[in-house]
């Protein structure tokens, strides 16, 4: 019986996942089990779309489905929380099964903290991330930095600080560093992320420190909560899926590597934050770079935090409505409303028209509001603090109507006009 | 066996809206759309999209689709089968056809819809009718960037993508508000100034885009060639042009600089100092590779072909035509208006701009369509707006295909009174539009998201566009009620079973575009035409090494300011410019429909100056009552300083809104009606 906090090395035995899994299928192998055994209704995961570049969120309830989600993409950069929220009912009614990058973890919590997803029926599996790279880029990216046509590659893979293709001919490796200082590699709000092994998944699972004869045939999982210990003695039992303790000199590695990334999501918050300037010359230069906003109000639809029915910045009260350039109040009620919990999913700034950098200062706000309260978002089901901020009006109208109904919540939903 | 997609379908495909032809996702669960989601893969947009592209699907499955064919029966329309219908029109247009001949319908077609359904119509009214007056709504946007820009180059299409501008030296945008009304072609922009590329925006207003620029130019409304010659006066006289060029590649060149010679100071007429005309001139001839970006600010006017001509002239006088970086971009307006032209729904041309007054072009289409040798007529067909002039006479029956005339088209009063004249006219659309209650029959057609076909953007790219959901009701696909009219007629070659079946028949007579093949369109690179065979990898850049006149020579033209039909005068003291706002799209019979849309704008408004409203005593957001000689509207006052004292600025979209007051004179070359200039009065409503 394994327990939280257990080390291991899996992979599996099902013939048909060998085939097309990476490093012994392991995830595959553990969905697959939990749509068979019923833990979870249906898988949502990631497949390829029109080629290797396009990641597409699929919603898996047959298991002979699964094989086409295996392998990873880089350049799949969608958010599955918010997808879950949207598109599911927030898993009111259905047990879902979740592959999360750290990013989808940290959102899984926070929607989860506003009522919008009901945890109780997710199971995530955490991989381990290094970061993603937006599909047009990498394309780009390979052409000009490999001098080979993205559409020869049938594989890439971030291994040992390198961005790795395969294509028709050859492969060939780039060190990310050197990526990165041309203007390529992985999207910015990744460079800054601390969140590499997502551990407030069930199950974190990837590469890092699987050694010795294993190396590349193995997944290494860390259990991280009863759910995922269950899941991974079901799946053990019923012959899907072998494991053995990990090597602990595979651990130490894997600590390592973990370590490094952190160092350079430190050194990469340090280059981009210093380059924003403090105080007024910081509200400066979001002022100016927010004035090409074009109202699109995608940062909005596409945010993690972001959940109310009637949003703030449609009262035409706070933002004239109809009007380019849009009111900075537009900005401020974002910022006000999000930077305490932003988890830096980047979706903000990867989908802004107007080349706004609105990732890069949410997440500064959101560390700066971290050193003076001490909130980390995205780690487990603590509050924000203003959450816990008392707001007599709203008090007033709810004690008026006889409603706790603050927000539509997926437990309580406001009735479809 | 249960779809695996029931529960949530990703839908790959191109939004319904701008030409910029940007990708974006719809999302199903079942035949139910619930949103939209980006396309990171798309290298047109990389997942971005506007208000308008984020909220396409709010509008597809709303109440008030179309969604069985209506008869009018007295005055009522009633439901009618699709047999009634199909009978009933074929039987009305035969006859008008037998008494009247050709000249006596009429085929209007929508920039808005796919070009299977453009390519469709116009084949169904040339082999059915043999008639030429068929049209699209480019008429009224881009009609002269395809007559300015064929003069000029000899292919009236855009001749570098949005992307390259961020090859530029220098981005000149004139009479163009990307940021609002192509706004991921204005995202290109802004990426350009992050790289520090300059941009000059010469325009009347401070718009959104103007305020991107490096150099804002402002200008009288309307002055477009005495500005350009004014410019191209100091590039000649300082030696500033691109003489080895001139020589090799265009020709006209002592015509144009006899024309520009008298332009040395034309300060007064375009209202810019002379320090500026001579900075702007040497800025534009001394950048090593300049693009100019254009839109309906160019366009929309009596001048409308020689604007465009000037901005061709500018160009070739300096080099800038040819390679990564350069260029004369229009930036067109609808989603297909570059398709709708392409696919022959034009009173000139074939598919592919193929000229119906050739012989041996008849000949091929009268040999591919299966027609009588020498049935297809020659005469040049009767344009969109005069179409509308012609109802009653000689025009007696008239189809239109996703237009909304009532609204869109220049002076709305004219268009119903005309409307009123004929005896029959069908409309076949999604909604229930102003127009319908002009016709006779209204069928119901399927929009973007019901139907596969292809939507071919400004930078001549052809798109893909991907059904997500099942039409409502018994609609059908566009084309395939063009098919069922002209089978129902006897006819052969409309037997098209798919969207796919009726581009083969398009590509099969149109060269230019035979290698662009629906396999090829798979992956959202897809191919910009001209691709003259299955091999040819297209053609993102035009006039590279010769152009594609016959002569392979770009021309300079001498071109003489006139200025508009209607000015400002002692009764109708104020000029009224017209555009776009982003929240918009054209007569909102869709973007209404968006509760995001409509929370942002409800209704009309107008941009006043702030000394004007000063002196008229209206106060910001008050509603003010505007006249011109044509009729009236009521528009809420936005007092700004961004459009210059006695210069108004009203967006199109509304009813009884800006096309109350526009004037419908024509530019003579490309029958462009005046849309972007009139002259009215304006008056505080006083309460009764």
């Amino acid at each position: 019986m394994s327990k939280k906090g257990d080390m291991l090395y899996a992979w599996t035995n099902d013939a048909e996942i060998q085939k097309k899994a990476e490093l012994g299928g392991a995830v595959t192998a553990i969905w697959k089990y939990a749509l068979e055994s019923k833990a979870v209704d249906a898988v949502f995961a990631v497949t390829k779309g029109v080629d290797l570049y396009d990641a597409v969120p699929v919603l898996i309830r047959d298991p002979k489905d699964l094989p086409k989600t295996a392998g990873s993409l880089h350049c799949g950069t969608l958010l599955m929380a918010k997808l879950v929220k949207k598109y599911m009912d927030g898993a009111r009614d259905m047990k879902i099964g979740v592959t999360v990058k750290g990013c989808d973890a940290m959102a899984f919590y926070e929607l989860a903290k506003r009522k919008q997803i009901n945890l109780d029926n997710i199971v995530m599996i955490g991989v381990n991330c290094g970061g993603s790279v937006s599909p047009v880029v990498a394309r780009k990216m390979i052409a000009d930095k490999y001098g080979v046509d993205p559409e020869t590659v049938h594989k890439e893979e971030i291994d040992k600080g390198q961005f790795i293709i395969e294509y028709e001919g050859g492969h060939k490796g780039i060190s990310v560093d050197e990526l990165e200082e041309a203007g390529y590699g992985r999207r910015s709000n990744c460079r800054r992320c601390k969140m590499k092994i997502p551990r407030q998944a069930d199950l974190a699972c990837g590469n890092w420190g699987v050694i010795g004869p294993k190396a590349g045939k193995a997944t290494f999982v860390e259990v991280c909560s009863e759910k995922g210990a269950a899941l991974l003695d079901g799946a053990v039992k019923k012959g899907v899926l072998a494991t053995e303790a990990a090597n602990p000199k595979g651990l130490e590695i894997r600590g390592k590597v973990e370590g490094a990334m952190f160092k350079l999501g430190d050194k990469w918050r340090k280059h981009d934050f210093e380059a924003l300037g403090e105080g007024k010359d910081r509200l400066k230069k979001i002022m100016t770079e927010t004035s090409r906003c074009i109202k699109c109000y995608q940062c909005i639809e596409v945010c993690p935090i972001c959940y109310c029915v009637d949003c703030t910045t449609k009262n035409p009260t706070f933002v004239p409505p109809g009007e380019l350039p849009v009111n900075f109040m537009f900005h401020l009620i974002r910022y006000s409303h999000i930077a305490d919990s932003c988890v830096n999913c980047g979706q903000c700034e990867e989908v802004c028209a107007a080349e706004i950098p609105n990732a890069l200062f949410m997440h500064a706000q959101q560390v700066e509001l971290e050193k003076m309260f001490g909130h980390i978002p995205g780690v487990d089901m603590e509050l924000p603090l203003m959450a816990y901020a008392e707001e007599k009006e709203e008090r007033q109208r709810l004690h008026n109507t006889g409603s706790d109904m603050i927000y539509e919540n997926v437990f309580n939903p406001v009735p479809k006009k | 066996m249960e779809d695996i997609n029931s529960d949530l379908k990703y839908t790959p495909t191109t939004c319904p809206y701008c030409g910029v032809g940007c990708g974006l996702n719809l999302v199903s669960k079942g035949n139910t759309l619930v949103g939209v989601e980006p396309y990171k893969r798309s290298p047109i947009n990389e997942g971005k999209l506007c208000p308008k592209g984020a909220t396409c699907w709010e509008t597809v499955q709303k109440p008030g689709r179309l969604t069985t064919p209506l008869i009018k029966k007295g005055d009522k329309f009633e439901e009618a089968s699709w047999d009634e219908a199909i009978d009933l029109i074929t039987k009305k247009f035969s006859e008008v056809h037998k008494q009247g001949g050709p000249k006596a319908l009429g085929f209007h077609t929508s920039c808005r819809t796919v070009n299977e359904d453009c390519y469709a119509l116009q084949k169904w009214a040339r082999v059915a009718f043999q008639t030429n007056n068929v049209d699209n709504c480019a008429r009224i946007c881009h009609g002269p960037s395809v007559a300015g820009l064929s003069l000029s180059f000899g292919s009236g299409a855009a001749t570098n993508t949005f992307e390259d501008v961020l090859n530029s030296d220098l981005i000149v945008m004139w009479g163009s508000n990307a940021v609002e009304a192509h706004p991921l072609a204005g995202r290109r922009v802004m990426q350009a100034k992050q790289k520090g590329i300059p941009i000059v925006v010469v325009d009347p207003r401070l718009s959104p885009t103007a305020r991107l620029a490096d150099k804002w130019i402002r200008f009288t409304p309307s002055t477009h060639i005495a500005l350009a010659n004014n410019m191209m006066y100091y590039i000649i006289k300082e030696g500033l042009e691109d003489k080895e060029y001139i020589k090799e590649r265009t020709k006209g060149f002592e015509d144009l600089k006899k024309t520009v010679e008298k332009y040395a100071d034309a300060t007064n007429i375009h209202g810019v100092p002379q320090e500026t005309v001579q900075e702007f001139a040497r800025q534009y001839a001394n950048a090593k590779n300049a693009v100019i970006i254009y839109c309906l600010g160019i366009t929309e006017l009596t001048t409308g072909t020689d604007n465009v001509r000037s901005m061709g002239n500018l160009a070739l006088l300096t080099g800038n035509v040819g390679r990564p970086g350069v260029g004369v971009n229009p930036l067109r307006g609808q989603n297909n208006v570059q398709g709708a032209c392409d696919m022959g729904a034009y009173p000139n041309v074939f598919s592919g701009y193929q000229a119906v007054a050739v012989p041996e072009n008849r000949a091929k289409m009268e040999k591919a369509w299966g027609m009588k040798a020498g049935s297809l007529p020659d005469w040049y067909g009767v344009t969109l707006t005069e179409q509308i002039t012609q109802c009653g006479d000689p025009i007696k029956a008239m189809y239109i295909l996703g237009l909304n005339p009532v609204v869109s088209y220049p002076d709305s009063n004219h268009v119903r009174r005309s409307l009123e004249k004929l005896d029959f006219l069908v409309i076949q659309d999604i909604y229930w539009t102003e127009s319908c209650e002009y016709a006779d029959v209204v069928l119901p057609g399927t929009c973007f998201a019901e139907k596969d076909g292809t939507f071919t953007s400004g930078e001549r790219r052809v798109n893909r566009v991907r059904k997500a959901v099942d039409g409502p009701g018994e609609s059908k696909y566009d084309w395939e009620i063009i098919g069922m009219l002209a089978k129902k007629m006897g006819l052969s070659g409309f037997d098209w079973k798919t969207a796919k079946d009726v581009w083969d028949d398009m590509r099969s007579v149109t060269p230019g575009q035979f290698g662009v093949t629906y396999e090829k369109m798979e992956k959202p690179e897809s191919v910009h035409w001209p691709c003259p065979t299955i091999e040819h990898p297209g053609t993102p850049i035009l006039h590279v090494g010769k152009f594609a006149a016959a002569d392979g020579k770009g021309t300079m033209f001498g071109l003489e300011y006139h200025p508009p039909a209607e000015v400002a005068d002692a009764e109708y003291p104020y000029t009224l410019m017209t555009g776009r706002c982003i929240f918009h799209y054209h007569t909102r019979t869709q973007t209404d429909r968006s509760p995001t849309l409509h929370n942002d704008v409800p209704e009309n408004y107008m941009q006043i100056n702030t000394l004007d409203a000063k002196e008229l005593g209206i106060r910001p957001y008050e509603k003010v009552k505007v006249t011109s000689r044509r009729g009236e509207s009521i528009a809420v006052a936005r007092v700004t300083d961004d459009v210059a004292p006695k210069v108004l600025y009203m967006p199109m979209h509304f009813v009884h809104g800006a096309n109350d007051l526009t004037n419908t004179a024509l530019d003579p070359l490309s029958k462009m009606p005046e849309l972007k200039h009139c002259a009215v009065k304006v008056e505080k409503i006083t309460e009764a």
